[in-house]
C-alpha cells in the first residue's frame, strides 16, 4: 500500500497546473516529475536498500519501475526540444494526465495484489486514452475510441479471471500473489485454469498480444511521439507483468504446461500476424507499432520456454522498451520533418537531418537483434532453449517469421535513410538526444539485469 | 426472494434480446440496477452503516439513475436513432441468448461438484450476463448499444462478485467501480465528439484506420 504515496506529487502538481494553466509550468512540473522518479527507479536496483524494501519491491517490479522511469525522463526532455502549440488548457489537461498514467502504471507495477493490478492498469487506459486523442483530428479519436474500448473490455474480463481465482480458492481467498503462492495446494485446479485464461485474454488485450491487438498500432500511431514511447515501451510491459506472476502460481500448482502451452501458442500467433503485417504496410509508425507486437510475442515465447530462455525474456522486456521507444521518438521527428507517415514518400533523412537518420538506422539495427543489442542476447538464448527442448520446427518458423520482420523493417527505414534531398533541417538538440541515450542505455541494460542476478 | 431476483435478471436479459428501442435497453439497465442493489442487501448477513451507503451509492445511484439518464442525455443531443438496428435478427439473437443460458449453467453445474462456494444458479445468471454483454457489442454497428453492451457485462460481473461473498477488500471495490464510472463517463464524452466529427456514431462510420 505505500506506493500509494507515488501519487501525492502527481496529484499536488496536478493541482498547481490545472489552477496555473501556464505551459511553462506544465513543462517543468512533468520533468520534475519524471527525474523524481528516475531517482526511485534507481534506487530500487540498488542492493540492500530500505527504500525497495519499504516499498516491498521484488526484482520484476523494480526492473519494470526503472524501465518506464528512463522512458519517462527521455520523454519529458523529447517535449522539451519540439515544438507544439497547445493552448495552457489543453497543456495542462496532457500534464495532469500524463502524469495520472504515469502513477498508475507504476501503481500497477508495484503491486501485488491482483485486485489492484486490475484498478491501476484499468486506470492507465483511462488516462491515456485522452493522451492519444490529443491532436484531435478525425485518425486519433478514432483510434482513442478504439482503444479505450477494446481495452476496457478486456479489463473487464481479466476481472471475471481476479473474481474466478477467489473461487478457485474456496475458504478465506486472498489476492496477494506471494499469499497465492504460500497456499498453492488449495487451489481447484478447474477454477485456476479458468480464471487464468479469462487473465490472460483480459491482460493479453492490454499488452497488445494477437489476436486481440486490434487496438495497438491504431493508438500506437495516432499518438503524439512521446506518448507512443511511453504505450509502447513502458504499458506493455505493465499488463505483462500481471500474467507473469500468475504463470508462476500456476507453475506452482502443477500446471505450469498447460500456461506454457497457451503461452507459446499467442506468442507465436503474435509474431506470425506481425511478420503478414509489416510486409504489407507503408505507414512508418504502424510498422514500429506491429514491431511491439512482435516483440510481445517473442517475450511470451521466452516464458513459455522457462529456465534461461525465461531469464533472456526480462533482458527483452528491458531491450525492446529502450529501443523501441527511441524509433518511436525518432519517428516523431520524421513526422515532423516530412508531415507524412508513408515511408514510400519520405527519402532522404541522411542528408536532410543526419543525427536523426543514424539514430533511425541504429534503432533498426538493435530492433532486429545484431549486436551490441540486448535483443541479440535474449533471441540468442530462446533459439538455444528451443533447441534444448527439441522444438526444432518452431524454431525454424520463428527464425523464418524474423527474417521476414528484418526485411520489412529494414526496406521501410532504409527507403527513409537514403535518397537525395536537398533541404538541411536543424531540429532541438533535445529531439535526438534522448534517443541515442535510450540506445546506450539498452547496450547496458544485460549488465545491470546480470548483477542483479535473476 | 434472492431466487426470485436472480431470476427476474434472466429474464430482463432475455428482453434485452428482443427489444426494439434503444430506451428499451435503459430501461433494463435501470431495472438491472435495482435488482443488484436488492441482491446486495439479501445476500450481505450484517451491512454496516459505511458499507451500505457504499452500496447503495454503487448500485442505485450509478447504475440505476446516474450512468442511464447520461445514456439517454446522450441519445437526445446527438439525435440518435432511436432503434437498436442489430445486425442479426431478433429471433436469432433470442436462440443465442437460451445458448448463453445452456452454457453458462452447464459451467456453473459442471464444476460446482468440486467447488464448495458456489450457487449454480446465481452464477449461472451472472456469468451469461457476462456473455449477453459481449453478444450486443458483437452483433450492434451503434456506438451507444456498444457502450450499453458493456455496462450490462459489468453487471454481470458485479452479480459475479457477489456469487463469491463480499470477501474483496474495500480499497478494490472502490477502486472498481471508480474506473467503471469514469470509464463510462470518458465513452459518453468520446461518443459526443465522434458524432460531432464523423456523419454518424456507427462503428462502420470508424474505418479511416485500417491495414
Amino acid at each position: 500500500m505505500h506506493y500509494l504515496l507515488l501519487w501525492s506529487f502527481p496529484l499536488l502538481a496536478s493541482i498547481g497546473a490545472i489552477l496555473i494553466k501556464n505551459t511553462k509550468l506544465d513543462s517543468a512540473l512533468v520533468l520534475i516529475h519524471s527525474i523524481l522518479h528516475l531517482g526511485l527507479g534507481i534506487a530500487f536496483v540498488m542492493p540492500q536498500n530500505p527504500v525497495a524494501i519499504f516499498f516491498g519491491v521484488d526484482s520484476y517490479a523494480a526492473l519494470f519501475f526503472l524501465i518506464s522511469a528512463i522512458l519517462y525522463l527521455a520523454s519529458a526532455l523529447y517535449t522539451y526540444g519540439i515544438k507544439h502549440n497547445l493552448s495552457p488548457r489543453q497543456s495542462s489537461i496532457y500534464a495532469v494526465c500524463l502524469m495520472a498514467f504515469v502513477a498508475s502504471m507504476d501503481s500497477a507495477n508495484l503491486s501485488q495484489n491482483l485486485g489492484l493490478i486490475w484498478v491501476f492498469v484499468e486506470t492507465t487506459t483511462l488516462a491515456s486514452a485522452m493522451l492519444i486523442s490529443f491532436e484531435h483530428h478525425k485518425e486519433s479519436l478514432e483510434a482513442a475510441w478504439k482503444y479505450l474500448f477494446i481495452c476496457s473490455i478486456g479489463i473487464a474480463l481479466a476481472f471475471v479471471g481476479v473474481l474466478l481465482l477467489i473461487i478457485a480458492q474456496g475458504a478465506v481467498p486472498s489476492l496477494l500473489v506471494p499469499q497465492i503462492l504460500a497456499r498453492v495446494g488449495s487451489l481447484s485446479p478447474f477454477w485456476l485454469k479458468l480464471s487464468f485464461v479469462f487473465m490472460l485474454i483480459g491482460f493479453g488485450t492490454k499488452a497488445g498480444f494477437a489476436p486481440l491487438h486490434f487496438w495497438l498500432p491504431d493508438a500506437h500511431s495516432e499518438a503524439p511521439a512521446q506518448v507512443s514511447a511511453l504505450l509502447s515501451g513502458a504499458l506493455l510491459n505493465t499488463a505483462l507483468l500481471p500474467l507473469i506472476r500468475m504463470q508462476a502460481v500456476m507453475q506452482a500448482a502443477g500446471e505450469g504446461r498447460i500456461a506454457g502451452q497457451l503461452f507459446m501458442g499467442l506468442g507465436m500467433l503474435s509474431v506470425f500476424i506481425a511478420a503478414v503485417f509489416i510486409i504489407k504496410i507503408s505507414n512508418f509508425k504502424r510498422l514500429l507499432a506491429y514491431s511491439s507486437i512482435e516483440n510481445m510475442g517473442i517475450i511470451l515465447i521466452a516464458f513459455a520456454l522457462g529456465g534461461a530462455a525465461g531469464r533472456a525474456g526480462i533482458i527483452h522486456v528491458m531491450g525492446h522498451s529502450l529501443v523501441k521507444a527511441s524509433l518511436f521518438l525518432t519517428a516523431g521527428n520524421i513526422y515532423y520533418l516530412y508531415a507524412n507517415k508513408e515511408y514510400t514518400k519520405c527519402s532522404g533523412l541522411l542528408s536532410r537531418h543526419p543525427a536523426s537518420a543514424w539514430l533511425w538506422m541504429l534503432g533498426f539495427v538493435f530492433i532486429i537483434g545484431l549486436p551490441p543489442s540486448p535483443l541479440f542476447l535474449s533471441e540468442f538464448f530462446i533459439a538455444f532453449a528451443f533447441i534444448q527442448s527439441g522444438n526444432y520446427l518452431l524454431l525454424a518458423i520463428w527464425a523464418i517469421l524474423l527474417s521476414i520482420i528484418a526485411y520489412g523493417l529494414g526496406r521501410a527505414i532504409l527507403a527513409i535513410s537514403m535518397g537525395k534531398s536537398d533541404e538541411r533541417a536543424k531540429l532541438h538538440v533535445l529531439s535526438y538526444l534522448p534517443g541515442y541515450l535510450l540506445l546506450i542505455a539498452a547496450v547496458l541494460s544485460p549488465v545491470l539485469i546480470l548483477i542483479k542476478a535473476f | 426472494m434472492a431466487d426470485i431476483l436472480l431470476i427476474l435478471f434472466g429474464i430482463s436479459l432475455l428482453f434485452a434480446s428482443i427489444t426494439n428501442m434503444l430506451s428499451g435497453i435503459v430501461r433494463i439497465l435501470v431495472w438491472q440496477g435495482l435488482i443488484l442493489f436488492a441482491l446486495t442487501v439479501l445476500k450481505t448477513n450484517e451491512l454496516n452503516l459505511w458499507e451500505f451507503v457504499f452500496v447503495a451509492l454503487e448500485t442505485i445511484v450509478f447504475k440505476a439513475i446516474l450512468i442511464p439518464w447520461f445514456i439517454s442525455d446522450t441519445i437526445k443531443k446527438n439525435k440518435t436513432k432511436r432503434e437498436v438496428e442489430p445486425s442479426v435478427s431478433n429471433f436469432f439473437s433470442l436462440g443465442s441468448m437460451t445458448i448463453i443460458f445452456a452454457f453458462s449453467f452447464f459451467i456453473a453445474l459442471w464444476s460446482g461438484k468440486g467447488s464448495h462456494s458456489i450457487y449454480p444458479l446465481h452464477f449461472g445468471i451472472a456469468f451469461a450476463a457476462i456473455l449477453k454483454g459481449l453478444f450486443i457489442i458483437i452483433a450492434n454497428k451503434k456506438l451507444i448499444t456498444h457502450l450499453m453492451g458493456y455496462l450490462i457485462m459489468e453487471n454481470g460481473i458485479f452479480m459475479l462478485s457477489l456469487a463469491i461473498g463480499s470477501e474483496m477488500p474495500m480499497v478494490v471495490s472502490l477502486g472498481v467501480s471508480l474506473d467503471i464510472l469514469l470509464s463510462i463517463l470518458i465513452a459518453v464524452l468520446f461518443i459526443k465528439r465522434i458524432s460531432n466529427t464523423f456523419d454518424d456514431a456507427h462503428s462502420d462510420e470508424l474505418s479511416t484506420l485500417r491495414d
